[in-house]
């Protein structure tokens, strides 16, 4: 469905809708996925779907429903269970205030034409490519090669009527070789990018340059994270930079806005425009998303906001909303963190002894305000001696406060855009002077 | 059935594309999710969605594609793409899979349940997620409390092209409060009931076992004494886990390394690989011979209790571990069929227009002898831990740390005061082999997990690991903090 369909069809939604004040979000989507493993596709999917979600207020008070019909009849009943169920819900003290209209610009190459018409036929080459190099490497290959279009429409009786389609693809190879593995990535938002043979390869020599891995004793080290590693932790920063747990103190930014509270190079902002993840120019209030500086050369800068904590706050509404009311309140979902000058070679060079980490796996929060981290290295950990990459050691178990590694850093000059299915953010390779292990694997 | 048209139009029409065998899925869903954060309203809305999938085995290779549609351009459209993408598919792959089912059901499932949500007033629903989340505020460093409950109704139609014809409808209902105190620098989170909740198959009656407004008080009063409690000691020593937490324990250590895609490296890109080996079974020491698990999803007020997966097999209770001996998997067909086996019938897809995978469904530790307060007994110095609160486990599923929200010291055999960020580590095989005592069927309890996350797309499933609490000897813990 492209934007002008959803654009009728929220015409279509709030017409129908005798609330005081009513919110359309039209979604439509067509994801496609080629899933392999040891050189042969084992899941293939393509979906599509259209869905319709209503936001009505009556009296102060606000309902939601959401449906994936778009017959007649099924808009006049969502629409009515909106209207019925605000009726159930406590009046807000203050009652919620719809997105207006806005000018709004979808970022630069946002919508790649030949993403949205790719074939199975299209992702099934990107795989043949990386299996012949699992099979000229004499390794065994997992991963994904995937291609989207997604368009969103929200429209406000207060005259909002943003839209914004997109295209995205990806492929993401891991390589077994004997007693080691290695991992490579790419996203972007047009397919021709997806060099299957060129990830398959740098997977694959990942993987034999690691093999036989030895241990090495856990404890502070130093280290280089490569983006897809990097971009596992930045992740977790994202909740702290809400104005929700600023507010609420569950933040490690909880009253230390304008304070130094990292490494004068760490510069995170939240960007939309970013060109190698252009996403929506508006957040799912219809509100047009402000290009932020969350944390600018170590210093702590602002939260990002939606409408109620805008309002809560005094503060500027920053376009960060996720779809209204909502219990997370709200969240940057365009992280950039800033390159600085090194080259990735000079991160090594200059490293007496340390260790290169390619990937890291089911990284959690042991304590929330400290941003203490758990998580593991897999796909590719090598050590480092005298400036060189010498051998692959087996995984290591991390915990370490996230804020204090940043507190001592070096980031390499080129940003990739990383985080797959999870998340999306954009982020160098860094390099922590104290990194701590706890413990180790036996792989 | 109300799909019987259009399931035969459906699978005539991947047929004549050149599918050898196909499978349609017909769903319908309606989720409510209603959250109450102090004192606001924060969600309250319900979602309805419809569609199908269809899977289709040509040259070799499986296609899905899902449609939200259902009239026949739809149709045929659908099982045309889920043709061509499985031949897509086959033309890249060096290798070819497939199983076609010998058995075709025809039957009806619906999840017992005592009261329809359907049938309680919204204005109670709310009521009582208001009157819960108040009662949090019990202590003034209580920052944030949340209360929220999830309904969920699955109508389901399954056909296949062999002939299954199974409607399933399914309820799943569950709840929780959690309370947030933040003070000094410092914040700790209590949850009830167990750390995210009461999720069980069934209906509003799960909601009221949750009894949310009883402990509301409570909970809020232990999150505001974390603040002041001492930190977990580091060290080796013995651990009593309570029951949700041996919930936790199950799901990471044992339910995920035992799923056979796993072990045979379908989701090694993500999810990660196993240490086992299908060639281990029945030699494999995983534990002490006190630990048996089993797959059960047949079993009342499991959350993934089904009368057939969504591939169409029936459900059953299989053991995984005997006695501490590797003994089975969670399987699909095409996977077992690998090992020689059958399908334990744990192939679950979240919704009409997800690919079924294998899930962890319901996965039980079975009760030990002894009653809940004699596991303290010959502790000399330990921590008794209950409701997690951080879990990381690495990709094969060995190495291991998980934190909880609460502990208390144990001191010669006695519980004692309260600690702070309790954590602990270990090794898989290792920490199962430690476990000496579990407590008896009086304390066994079926924990539901409502967010599962597994396969690309990601899907999200809901289990049950049900267990009793349970004493494992020389116990790495305060991991994180202090080691």
């Amino acid at each position: 469905m492209d934007a002008e369909a959803r654009r009728a069809l929220a015409a279509r939604a709030l017409e129908r809708s005798r609330a005081d004040a009513t919110e359309a979000i039209v979604t439509s989507d067509h994801r496609a996925l080629s899933r392999f493993t040891h050189e042969f596709i084992h899941q293939n999917v393509d979906v599509a779907n259209v869905a319709l979600r209503i936001r009505a207020i009556v009296g102060g008070r606000t309902g939601v429903a959401s449906t994936n019909a778009t017959d007649d009849a099924a808009i006049d009943a969502v629409v009515q269970r909106a209207i019925e169920i605000a009726a159930f819900a406590p009046p807000a003290a203050e009652p919620p205030a719809l997105a207006a209209y806005a000018d709004v610009r979808a970022p630069a190459a946002a919508y790649v034409d030949s993403t949205a018409e790719a074939t199975p036929e299209d992702r099934a080459r990107v795989a043949a490519a990386i299996f012949d190099q699992a099979e000229a490497n004499g390794c065994w290959c997992s991963g994904y090669v995937t291609t989207a279009v997604a368009g969103v429409t929200i429209a406000t009786t207060a005259g909002a009527g943003a839209s914004f389609d997109g295209t995205e693809c990806g492929a993401n190879v891991k390589m077994t070789a004997g007693n080691s593995t290695g991992f490579a990535e790419r996203y972007a938002t047009d397919a021709h990018v997806l060099d299957g043979a060129a990830l398959g390869l740098r997977a694959a020599q990942k993987a034999r340059a690691s093999a036989d891995p030895v241990a090495v004793d856990p404890g502070e080290w130093t280290v280089i994270l490569e983006p897809a590693a990097f971009g596992e932790l930045v992740m977790f920063l994202a909740g702290h930079f809400s104005a929700q747990s600023y507010d609420e103190g569950s933040s490690f930014l909880s009253g230390r806005l304008g304070e130094t509270v990292m490494d004068a190079g760490v510069t995170i902002r939240d960007d939309y425009a970013h060109e190698l993840h252009p996403d929506a120019p508006f957040d799912w209030e219809g509100t047009p998303k402000q290009r932020v500086a969350l944390i600018e050369r170590g210093v702590a800068r602002t939260v990002v906001t939606d409408s109620a904590w805008a309002r809560k706050l005094d503060r500027a509404n920053t376009g960060h909303g996720l779809p209204a009311p909502n219990a997370n309140g709200p969240y940057p979902l365009d992280l950039v963190v800033e390159p600085g000058t090194a080259t990735f070679d000079e991160l090594i060079a200059s490293t007496e002894r340390g260790l290169l980490v390619t990937r890291l796996w089911y990284v959690r929060i042991v304590d929330q305000r400290q941003t203490i981290l758990t998580g593991m290295t897999r796909d590719g950990t090598f050590l480092i001696e005298n400036g060189k990459l010498t051998r692959g050691v087996r995984n290591l178990r991390f915990n370490q406060s996230l804020v204090d590694a940043l507190g001592s850093c070096t980031f390499a000059n080129v940003q990739q855009r990383t985080g797959g299915y999870s998340y999306a953010l954009v982020a160098p390779a860094v390099k922590f002077d104290r990194f701590t292990f706890a413990s180790s694997t036996d792989y | 059935m109300e799909f019987s048209d259009a399931a035969e139009r459906a699978l005539d029409a991947a047929l004549a594309q050149g599918a050898v065998y196909a499978d349609v899925r017909f769903e319908r869903t309606r989720t409510e999710r209603i959250e109450v954060r102090n004192g606001d309203v924060a969600d309250l809305r319900d979602a309805r969605s419809e569609g199908f999938g269809l899977r289709a085995l040509a040259d070799g290779a499986w296609g899905f594609a899902a449609c939200a549609r259902f009239d026949d351009a739809s149709l045929d459209a659908t099982a045309a793409r889920a043709v061509a993408t499985a031949r897509a598919g086959a033309m890249a792959s060096r290798r070819r899979i497939g199983t076609i089912p010998l058995e075709a059901f025809v039957d009806r499932y619906v999840t017992p349940l005592e009261r329809d949500p359907a049938g309680v007033p919204l204005g109670e629903r709310v009521a009582l997620l208001l009157d819960a989340e108040r009662a949090l505020h019990s202590a003034p460093t209580v920052a944030v409390g949340r209360a929220w409950l999830d309904l969920w109704r699955t109508d389901k139609e399954f056909y296949s092209s062999i002939g299954s014809r199974i409607a399933q409808t399914i309820y799943q209902s569950g709840g929780a409060i959690s309370a947030l105190a933040v003070g000094d620098g410092d914040a700790q989170v209590r949850n009830w009931p167990g750390d995210r909740g009461l999720y069980f198959g069934g209906g509003w009656e799960v909601l009221e076992l949750a009894e949310l407004r009883e402990n509301a008080a409570r909970i809020g009063e232990e999150a505001h004494q974390l603040l002041s409690a001492p930190q977990c000691p580091s060290g080796t020593l013995d651990v009593i886990l309570g029951s949700s937490q041996m919930s936790l324990q199950i799901h990471e250590s044992c339910g995920h390394a035992a799923e056979l895609d796993r072990v045979m490296g379908w989701e090694a890109n993500f999810s990660g690989t196993s240490f086992l080996d299908p060639a281990e079974r029945g030699r494999l020491r995983y534990g002490s011979p006190i630990v048996t698990i089993e797959i059960d999803n047949t079993m009342p007020r499991g959350f993934a209790t089904v009368g057939y997966d969504d591939e169409g097999t029936k459900s059953v209770r299989s053991d995984v571990i005997r006695n501490g001996i590797l003994v089975g998997f969670e399987s699909s067909r095409d996977t077992a069929q690998q090992i020689g086996a059958a399908s334990t019938a744990c192939m679950r897809a979240e919704s009409w227009d997800a690919v079924p995978i294998i899930r962890m469904c319901n996965l039980n530790l079975l009760p030990g002898d002894v009653p809940f307060e004699h596991l303290f007994d010959d502790v000399r110095e330990g921590v008794y831990m209950e409701a997690n609160r951080s879990w990381s486990i690495d990709d094969r599923r060995l190495n291991f740390q998980f934190g909880t929200q609460i502990g208390w010291e144990i001191k010669h055999g006695k519980r004692g005061r309260m600690l702070k960020n309790p954590t602990y580590g270990g090794v898989t095989p290792v920490f199962w082999n430690s476990c000496d005592a579990i407590a008896d069927a009086a304390s066994w309890f079926e924990w539901g997990t409502p967010n599962c996350g597994k396969g690309e797309p990601m899907q999200t499933g809901r289990t049950t690991q049900a267990a009793a609490p349970a004493r494992f000897r020389n116990v790495s813990v305060g991991v994180g903090y202090g080691r």
